[in-house]
């Protein structure tokens, strides 16, 4: 099977040049590193304005790509802080909401939310996520 | 489970279908297919678009104001759990469902009514204006002058016995 995969046959000049020509870089999807991001709990560092917006400095994943329920590192206010993501532009599977903005919440280290509430409605499916999400489901108000 | 509506065009969302988008005034819109997402995203009014049932609703073609619309609509008291009541609901919504379906057709077919009259009318336009194709103009013309023959002659002949 092997030996039929190369063609047998010498492609053209032309043939060879257009094969040489296409990217072959894994397309990038939802969040990722240098995203601007919308922090959509209370937390003062979340709320208080700032001349640049925050900004995703890493994505705690094994490519470096941030879907929903994802800790990300973000730079606010010239500090980090871990975030975690609760809802992308990208549409993600079926049966979950697709929201206007990347919104994401503020963590601590150990998972505890930094703000005490969250108005912006948060996706169900963060529930059957692994991980503890817990505590950041518990201050959220409005699911979607 | 809930069958929702499709913000767009009204038709029933089931599970596994469609797509729903949160917008960040924390809206949610559901749509049933990407026709209609599409068309939301190029902000287009439902209202003005013509096969939504937004359209048809406010231009006047389907039944609007029915008593059997009460019962879908949304009420913000939470009703005390009783077995009974939860079944009989079940019997009476396919009960309200056949009446409106009933009254919608109803109301369309009577709408559609006119266009029989507007038809006869039509037809007989037509067939005056072009009844020359079926009969001659003039054929009833020969016979009439010879009736009118016919009946000068009698009186001519009756002045010539009488005189």
């Amino acid at each position: 099977m092997a030996l039929f995969r190369k063609s047998i046959t010498p492609l053209t000049c032309a043939a060879e040049a257009m094969s040489r020509m296409f990217s072959t870089s894994t397309a990038r999807e939802a969040l990722q590193k240098m995203s601007r991001v919308r922090v959509v709990d209370n937390s003062s560092l979340g709320n208080t304005p700032y001349h640049r917006p925050p900004k995703c400095i890493h994505v705690y994943t094994k490519n470096g790509i941030g879907k929903v329920g994802d800790k990300i590192l973000l730079a606010i206010k010239g500090q980090k802080k871990k975030a975690l993501i609760v809802g992308q532009r990208m549409p993600g599977p079926r049966m979950t909401p697709k929201f206007d903005s990347n919104n994401v919440v503020l963590i601590e280290d150990n998972g505890n939310p930094t703000g005490t509430r969250i108005k912006v409605p948060i996706p169900t499916s963060l529930r059957q996520m692994e991980g503890d999400y817990s505590k950041v489901l518990a201050i959220a108000q409005k699911f979607v | 489970m809930r069958i929702e509506k499709c913000y767009f065009c009204s038709a029933p969302v089931y599970p596994g279908h469609g797509m729903m988008f949160v917008r960040n005034d924390c809206k949610v819109f559901r749509f049933c297919r990407s026709k209609c997402h599409k068309g939301f995203k190029k902000k287009r009014n439902p209202r003005k678009v013509k096969w939504t049932k937004a359209f048809r609703k406010s231009a006047g073609k389907e039944l609007t104001v029915d008593n059997s619309f009460e019962f879908e609509k949304r009420r913000n008291m939470p009703v005390k759990y009783q077995r009974e009541l939860w079944s009989k609901s079940v019997v009476a919504m396919k009960r309200v469902e056949e009446v409106k379906q009933k009254r919608q057709a109803r109301f369309v077919m009577n709408r559609l009514k006119k266009s029989k009259e507007l038809q006869t009318k039509e037809d007989i336009k037509e067939v005056k204006q072009n009844i020359h194709l079926i009969k001659a103009p003039h054929a009833e013309r020969p016979r009439k002058l010879e009736e009118k023959m016919v009946q000068t002659l009698q009186e001519d002949m009756e002045m010539a016995e009488d005189s």
